[in-house]
């Protein structure tokens, strides 16, 4: 089945249907989220270093 | 969901909210595929207080915290979901509410805007995400043009709606 003739089905199902596979997907990000595999990305603190450098 | 519905209906019941209408996500979900989404958008008309001009949500606030949900930052957590109400902040919303369309979810009654009025405010909103999900209702032909352009001609929209097209839908019309 192609991914437009999916979100075809998909888009037909009655509301209530949908909105359990709404649930599904919140708790699937919630999840996600609460497992720490989604990580803020950490910056570097180059440019502070480099100032501090720069006043030393 | 069922029982944030019922617990909606049951506050507007009693006259804390008047009439409402999901918005956001959970309500583009009644015609598109769905989609990730942490949180129900319920645009509430409130009720006006006698001898004060000022609309507050603390009387729902309270209503809610009383009957034993969580507030937690801007939502109200009824039963998992977090619940953002908001007023209508322009005359495109206070249209949306009156203009919303009549369902059910598991058995119970509630509203939702009208696909004109979800794609309406995504455009006027204007963020990434509100124009992906514009470009699904034009896909999926969840939207009915003619009425749409009345929303957007009553609203101040259509130059937006000339640079969308221009943006994303040039080429694609036959």
């Amino acid at each position: 089945m192609s991914k437009q003739e999916m979100r075809r089905r998909l888009a037909a199902l009655g509301f209530s249907d949908k909105v359990k596979l709404l649930e599904k997907l919140r708790d699937r990000s919630l999840a996600l989220a609460a497992s720490g595999l989604r990580r803020r990305p950490v910056k570097e603190p180059q440019i502070q270093t480099e100032s501090k450098a720069a006043k030393d | 969901m069922k029982v944030t519905l019922e617990a909606i209906n049951r506050m507007q019941a009693d006259g804390v909210i008047g009439k409402y209408a999901i918005g956001g996500a959970v309500g583009a979900t009644l015609y598109l595929e769905p989609a990730a989404t942490l949180d129900i958008d319920i645009f509430v008309v409130l009720p006006v207080v006698p001898g004060s001009s000022l609309l507050t949500l603390a009387p729902l606030y309270d209503y809610l915290k009383g009957r034993g949900w969580k507030v937690r930052d801007e939502h109200v957590v009824i039963d998992d979901w977090p619940v953002q109400f908001l007023p209508p902040s322009d005359d495109l919303e206070e249209e949306a509410i009156a203009a919303a369309v009549e369902t059910t979810v598991q058995g119970v009654p509630t509203w939702i805007m009208s696909a004109e009025h979800l794609v309406a405010i995504a455009l006027r909103t204007g963020r990434s995400k509100d124009h992906i999900r514009i470009l699904q209702f034009i896909e999926q032909a969840a939207v009915d043009r003619r009425k749409l352009d009345d929303v957007l001609v009553r609203n101040g929209l259509v130059a937006k709606w000339k640079q969308f097209e221009h943006k994303y839908l040039e080429g694609t019309r036959e």
